[in-house]
């Protein structure tokens, strides 16, 4: 892989939480390379430090030391520079779906785009449609089904256009029937939009979606090549 | 819709308390303000109705005269001013003033002589019956009693209360205005009890004049005065038409005698009972300060309960200006709702105050609706910064992890 094919590399990433006796060391010196285009599934046991990796990479929280590469570029260490990079290139999954519940689907996606400055100009209404969740957009989180939140989130996920699109645990939340078809939404945008994806995941079925898989145990990739 | 109007939507009974206690600091601010303001100048407007440039009163009471009545000026300076400066002075009315209790409450008593009732009633007429003592005949009866030469060594004259409102020359006769006659159910005719005496109602003029209960001067300089019906209260001075009263104050001066503009009556007012509007003020600001602290509590309770919320805001990139402006600017709905309902509830209770106490005054004006209103932006701002600051403090991993 060449350098021009990476959209997303870390370089020696560390991470700790804690201070003291109580310090938590959860990335230690890791290197990763995402192609563009690429979807990328991240293995491990729990406490290795997926999440942790995956809020790094998506500059939720500044490596303690390390380099982040977005498109060649290394991320501004500064707390304005990284939110720029969450505003404007950087599309969040989470487990839990983390829709806000006092609004609309159509308004979760809305205010995601207004965060960013960005005009809402159907944009929902399209990513809605090719998800399958049209019927909810009228609707607040508290009534759909989980799978219809996390359809949903996606969308919201996707809806500035994000270079990478980091999905934590997806599939954690949704039962099998579920968990098959938001992956299955997930390989479809990735095969026809060539998003770029890393998820982070428990399950073997749902790293099968992906085109690379790579393991982690405590702190650090398995794999030889990052 | 926007995340600040749905979360006090989805919060309706949070929202409708903090937005109802808003209201109520501002019904509060506009009502208390409103009758403390609107009973005082109340008075002043129908001060500013007597068809008069002047009060001459006795120096020895000073610059103000708004609590004074009794015996004060002889009434020999109605003559002196007009001999003296006929060509400045048009009219001179003598007035007695005085302090009955009828419709439940103190009144000022204006005592006049019948010729001169147009001048403190500017220029009203009667709404029912007719003026007291319209002939003047019981004027001219004390008159000959009290004023005419005595030899020295007469027994000192005694008038008793029947011999004033004997039926030829009835002294004891009051005429209301239409205010206090609906605020009493008096009607003309009617017979009330004031000071030890039986009164006659006999007439009822449009409210707006002077005073709320006119009396002959005689009677009220008789029975209020000591007896002594050559001083009456104050003097009204009408000047000529062209006539600058401020120069035609300083004309008239006179040893013993101040002279004041009755348009200078409303700033008196102002300076003798000023500080009632200071402690009403106070109670007010008091009442807002509740009010917002409530309302920065309810954001501050929200921010801590939304902390997921705000965090999703920032996993989208949400710069902490776009955080604080969200808390701003629920605050400012809240209070916006707030302040209207706060403004509803003062003209309801300014409807309920001058229904239950017709007497009472509540003026709500356009400078106070304002003046609530930007109490009420500023309070908003003021105290959804604190909440807006630790929403934008929001650790975003905590809140939206479960490691």
């Amino acid at each position: 892989m060449t350098d021009s094919d990476a959209i997303l590399e870390a370089r020696g990433l560390h991470k700790s939480f804690g201070r003291g006796p109580a310090r938590v060391h959860v990335l230690r010196g890791l290197d990763l390379r995402v192609r563009r285009g690429e979807f990328l599934a991240v293995m491990g046991p729990s406490g290795c430090g997926k999440s942790t990796l995956l809020h790094v990479l998506g500059q939720m929280t500044p490596p303690d030391a390390g380099e982040i590469l977005l498109d060649g570029l290394p991320v501004p260490p500064s707390a304005a520079g990284r939110n720029a990079i969450r505003r404007r290139r950087i599309g969040f999954v989470f487990q839990r779906f983390n829709l806000i519940d006092v609004l609309t689907a159509a308004d979760n996606v809305a205010i995601s785009l207004r965060v960013r400055g960005l005009p809402a100009d159907g944009r929902a209404e399209e990513l809605f449609a090719a998800m399958g969740v049209s019927h909810v957009a009228r609707r607040k989180p508290g009534q759909m089904s989980i799978g219809e939140q996390q359809r949903v989130a996606v969308a919201r996920a996707l809806a500035h256009r994000p270079q990478v699109l980091l999905a934590d645990e997806p599939t954690g939340s949704l039962d099998s029937a579920n968990a098959a078809d938001l992956l299955a939404l997930l390989g479809r945008v990735h095969r026809d939009d060539g998003q770029t994806i890393v998820m982070i995941t428990h399950s073997a079925e749902a790293a099968a979606v992906a085109d690379r898989v790579v393991h982690m145990i405590d702190g650090r990739l398995l794999d030889a090549r990052p | 819709m926007n995340l600040p109007l749905a979360n006090i939507l989805h919060h309706t009974l949070r929202s409708t308390l903090s937005a109802l206690g808003i209201g109520i600091g501002i019904c509060m601010l506009v009502t208390l303000s409103g009758l403390a303001r609107g009973t005082l100048y109340e008075v002043a407007d129908r001060w500013e109705q007597v068809r008069a440039d002047l009060i001459a009163y006795p120096d020895i009471w000073g610059d103000n005269l708004t609590t004074l009545s009794g015996v004060g000026l002889p009434d020999k300076y109605a003559g002196v001013f007009a001999a003296e400066h006929g060509d400045l002075v048009e009219r001179v009315a003598p007035v007695f003033l005085w302090h009955l209790k009828l419709g439940g409450q103190d009144q000022t008593v204006v005592g006049v002589d019948a010729p001169d009732a147009d001048v403190v009633l500017g220029g009203r007429g009667l709404l029912e019956g007719r003026l007291f003592d319209p002939d003047s005949r019981f004027s001219r009866w004390l008159e000959g009693l009290l004023l005419a030469p005595s030899s020295e060594g007469d027994s000192p004259l005694e008038i008793a209360s029947a011999d004033l409102s004997a039926p030829s020359h009835n002294g004891l006769e009051l005429v209301i205005d239409s205010r206090l006659a609906a605020a009493g159910g008096y009607r003309v005719g009617d017979r009330v009890s004031a000071a030890g005496h039986e009164w006659s109602i006999v007439g009822i003029v449009p409210a707006g004049g002077m005073a709320r209960v006119y009396m002959p001067r005689r009677a009220a300089q008789f029975l209020f005065g000591s007896g002594d019906i050559t001083k009456s209260t104050i003097l009204f001075v009408r000047l000529r038409a062209g006539a600058d009263p401020s120069a035609g104050a300083r004309a008239l001066r006179k040893p013993g005698v101040m002279l004041v503009q009755v348009r200078q009556y409303r700033a008196m007012l102002e300076q003798k009972f000023g500080v009632l509007f200071r402690y009403v003020d106070a109670v007010n600001v008091v009442a807002l300060v509740i009010a917002f602290l409530f309302v920065m509590i309810t954001l501050y309770t929200m921010v801590l309960q939304r902390t997921r919320e705000i965090a999703i805001l920032k996993s989208s990139g949400a710069s902490d200006a776009f955080i604080l402006r969200q808390v701003v600017c629920e605050s400012l709905l809240l209070t916006g709702a707030g302040t209207v309902a706060g403004l509803a509830m003062s003209f309801a209770a300014a409807w309920a105050i001058e229904t239950a106490a017709p007497l009472y005054t509540v003026t709500i004006t356009g400078t106070w609706v304002l003046i609530a209103v930007g109490a009420a932006a500023a309070g908003a701002i003021v105290s959804a910064l604190y909440p807006a600051w630790r929403a934008s403090r929001v650790d975003l991993l905590a809140a939206l992890t479960l490691e």
